[in-house]
């Protein structure tokens, strides 16, 4: 593209910007009298934040930004805490959508690991995955045990609250964000070892921190309570979850890959569609297993749809069909998204304790950094990939504020304080870690190798 | 775990059943017909509705609004690319004319049957009558050319000129259905409690303008560069949910809105071939979705919305024969075209169901689920009825 091609765009996305802000404001300052209005503007505002953030993201691509960096951006200016434009209940109202999305990217994720790739980075993989969780751990529980006293935000708390806050905190910062990391592998089309590295371990530790947690908060628990035995039901209640939720998973594949061979590969809004009966069922049927039979069966939409994804691709024969479907409507699902995604962020909570948040955020990137280090010393991978795989690790998103919400839950004492400070610590990683994974992939030269 | 078992069994019966039913089915002529129209898919949605499974419950469907909207604004969109004038102009004026008149001359008995005879059945006056018997009488001027598609090669091919007539006649009669539906939204509720509705109307009217006019800019300066497809899918789907949410918050139909962007964008961009490929990709399963949400509104509780369908079916068969009987008569390029046109025009189709659909949301009166119920009886009556007509028609112009 020449300069003055740029420069051309450059004008039309900004007259664009320019004219939907102002239809929009116009629009906002008519009187809503009926339901239908209401409704039409949950319908504008979808629209709208589609439409803006994929202009703002094609806008800051000039300077490098990756497309959901963008996206994340205009989702924060439109949301509750900048312009207000999208208030805190539409944000929820839109949550449907938000977890159709993320079932659809589960499904991609799964469908980008392949197993031939993984069994020749297994070791690598399983390195940074055991020293990341130690590391990251160990560090930000540390941190939060020796210093959540000087803080103003956690400094009423007593020692045993901190230290519970600390278990808590260190494996929450193990998680990652999939959904991230697939997205910028899409958008820079990136194919090589260092890809295939950390695309294994983000999704494995996606699935990992569940167990994870369940043993920190076991742990959390026996601290509060005093008490010396940890309840092991908890365990076997979370094995049979996910092997259940891995073996629907195995049968939507099945489904999936027979109406691929029979129908051809025209599926798009087949996927879709799965995508939703998946996350609708699994939250129907939790309800009603715990209603019906008091018992506690959460099956995990993700897994599920992760778990459906890697069989397509690794045992039907059709996973090139699979994804060139999944790939048609990528853009518009990470755009939706990923601003969704960054009108949700609390900039609230990283007012309150933003000081605390930032050396979390530090802590948690240097025991990464030591992590990846370690693990690309004894792996033996090159020196560029050595030095930069840590950045390929910063984002974070929905799994640690679901795990945060459960740990309220249990905790509501600490819960306050936990959920505060998860979300302040995603805002910064979301806004910084999808710049840093792109830089990488442009360091270790895997961009554009599809 | 009979809503688990019906969800997943719906769901792939549904797209299993897309392909089936528009790709690769053999049947019987008769159940073909009620394959081929997709028809099977409005019980589906019945069934998930509340009165069966509950799946389609309010709260869900309220979550699924901007699909509802996405729905409309694409059928719209499609219905306004087929509106190219340089195709059009390949046809005679006098065809059009005949169109529009046939359109004409089914509306009005189909309007001045629902206005007088439907508050027989039920309770409804003021600008809910007329409102509920424009959206009825412009469902009812639809056609549909989908009977054709199921007719054997050798019936058709001696009467190629009456075939093209009538596929014309279809795509031309929706347009004054798609007129005569937007003469609805002058007469909302809302206009009329004011004290002047002639400066409420006005008012309304320029708002209209100004938001069209926009919006129509916004749309050709997205398309004023080179998209990849990806990029122009992103396009498409966010201007059809921007603009079917505008219309919404203006009390106008996202129908009627994205059918005028279509209709522009066919006449006025490059890259109208394009985004034709990324709306028809789709069309299919689209229409089947709105069957769905309607089927899960249908009411079957009471046995006039039969009767009152059966009369509506006889309004309208008997508009569609006056226009054809009329256009063949007066229309001097027609002359040779067989009397009983209108049996060939009896099919309803697609846009009726869209236009219902619309109605249903924009005007969510007590009496709305019962009156589109009744109209999607009739639609099946219609379909049923339909292929008959048109095989007398076709034997009427042999001798």
């Amino acid at each position: 593209m020449t300069p003055l091609q740029k420069r051309d765009n450059l004008l039309t996305c900004f007259m664009i910007l320019v004219l939907l802000t102002l239809f929009v404001l116009w629009l906002k300052s008519i009187p809503f009298e009926s339901s239908w209005q209401r409704a039409g503007l949950i319908n504008l505002s979808l629209g709208f934040v589609m439409l803006a953030a994929y202009v703002t993201a094609r806008i800051l691509s000039i300077i490098g930004l990756p497309l959901i960096s963008g996206c994340i951006f205009a989702g924060i200016i439109a949301g509750p805490y900048v312009s207000g434009f999208l208030s805190i209940e539409m944000v929820d109202q839109l949550k449907l959508v938000d977890e159709l999305a993320l079932s659809f990217i589960a499904l991609t994720a799964g469908g980008e690991l392949r197993l031939q790739s993984l069994k020749k980075r297994k070791k690598a993989i399983i390195l940074n995955i055991v020293l990341q969780t130690v590391v990251i751990c160990c560090l930000v529980s540390g941190f939060v045990t020796s210093a959540g006293h000087f803080f103003a935000f956690t400094g009423n708390l007593s020692s045993v609250q901190i230290i519970v806050l600390a278990i808590l905190l260190g494996v929450i910062s193990v998680a990652r964000s999939p959904s991230s990391t697939i997205a910028i592998i899409s958008e820079c089309r990136a194919r090589g070892p260092f890809t295939e590295t950390v695309l294994g371990v983000t999704v494995l530790i996606d699935v990992l921190i569940i167990v994870f947690f369940t043993f920190a908060l076991a742990v959390a628990k026996v601290i509060i309570t005093g008490s010396a035995v940890m309840d092991l039901q908890v365990f076997a209640a979370l094995s049979a979850e996910m092997i259940v939720s891995l073996l629907v998973g195995v049968g939507l594949g099945l489904i999936i890959s027979f109406h691929i061979k029979r129908f051809g590969k025209d599926l798009t809004l087949f996927l879709l569609f799965l995508a939703f009966a998946v996350t609708k069922t699994s939250l129907w049927l939790s309800g009603f297993m715990d209603s019906q039979f008091n018992i506690s069966l959460h099956l995990e939409p993700l897994l599920i749809c992760m778990s459906a994804g890697f069989f397509v691709q690794n045992f039907s024969g059709v996973g090139d069909d699979f994804m060139e479907s999944m790939d048609r409507m990528a853009l518009p699902i990470y755009v939706l998204f990923f601003s969704l995604a960054g009108a949700a962020l609390n900039l609230d909570s990283l007012r309150i304790c933003w000081s605390m948040a930032l050396c979390l955020v530090v802590i948690r990137i240097f025991g990464i950094l030591l992590a990846t280090f370690i693990a690309g010393t004894i792996s033996r991978d090159p020196a560029c990939h050595r030095q930069s795989a840590w950045m390929a690790y910063i984002t974070q998103a929905g799994v640690a504020i679901g795990l945060a919400q459960l740990a309220q839950r249990q905790f509501p004492e600490i819960g306050v304080y936990l959920i505060t400070l998860v979300l302040a610590v995603i805002s910064i990683n979301q806004i910084i870690g999808p710049i840093a994974f792109k830089i990488a992939l442009g360091i270790v030269k895997e961009v554009g190798k599809r | 775990m009979k809503i688990f078992f019906a969800l997943l069994i719906v769901i792939i019966l549904a797209f299993s059943g897309y392909h089936l039913t528009f790709r690769s089915f053999r049947l019987p002529l008769f159940a073909r017909k009620f394959y081929l129209t997709g028809t099977e898919f409005l019980f589906l949605g019945l069934l998930l509705g509340p009165q069966f499974l509950n799946i389609l419950d309010e709260q869900t469907c309220r979550g699924l609004e901007p699909l509802a909207a996405l729905l409309l604004g694409w059928i719209g969109l499609i219905f306004g690319f087929q509106f190219e004038v340089v195709k059009l102009k390949r046809f005679l004026p006098e065809f059009f004319l005949a169109a529009v008149s046939e359109g004409i001359l089914t509306f009005i008995p189909v309007f001045c049957g629902v206005y007088f005879a439907l508050p027989l059945f039920i309770e409804i006056t003021g600008p809910i009558k007329i409102v509920t018997a424009l959206a009825m009488a412009s469902a009812a001027t639809c056609t549909a050319h989908a009977g054709i598609a199921l007719l054997a090669p050798d019936s058709v091919a001696g009467r190629q000129n009456t075939v093209k007539l009538l596929q014309y006649i279809s795509s031309i009669d929706s347009l004054v259905a798609l007129l005569i539906f937007n003469l609805a939204f002058f007469f909302r509720s809302s206009l009329f409690a004011g004290p002047s509705w002639v400066r409420e109307l006005g008012i309304g009217f320029v708002i209209s303008v100004v938001a069209c006019v926009s919006l129509l800019v916004l749309y050709l300066l997205f398309l004023s560069q080179k998209r990849s497809e990806q990029e122009l899918t992103l396009v498409v789907i966010g201007m059809t949910v921007f603009i079917s949410g505008t219309a919404s918050i203006i009390n106008y139909s996202p129908l009627l809105t994205n059918f005028f962007m279509g209709f522009c964008i066919a006449n006025l961009t490059r890259d109208k071939e394009r985004i034709y490929n990324i709306l028809i990709s789709v069309e299919k399963p689209i229409y089947i979705l709105l069957l769905f949400f309607l089927g899960g509104t249908m009411q079957l509780g009471s046995a006039w919305i039969i009767y009152a369908a059966a009369g509506y079916c006889l309004l309208r068969g008997l508009g569609k024969f006056t226009g054809g009987y009329i256009i063949t008569k007066a229309v001097s390029k027609l002359k040779h075209q067989p009397a009983f046109l209108g049996f060939g025009m009896l099919e309803q189709g697609g846009l009726s169901f869209a236009i219902l659909f619309d109605f249903q949301k924009a005007f969510p009166f007590e009496t709305t689920m019962y009156v589109v119920s009744m109209a999607l009886f009739a639609i099946l009556f219609n379909d049923f009825l339909s292929p008959f007509f048109l095989k007398q028609l076709l034997k009427e112009g042999e001798k």
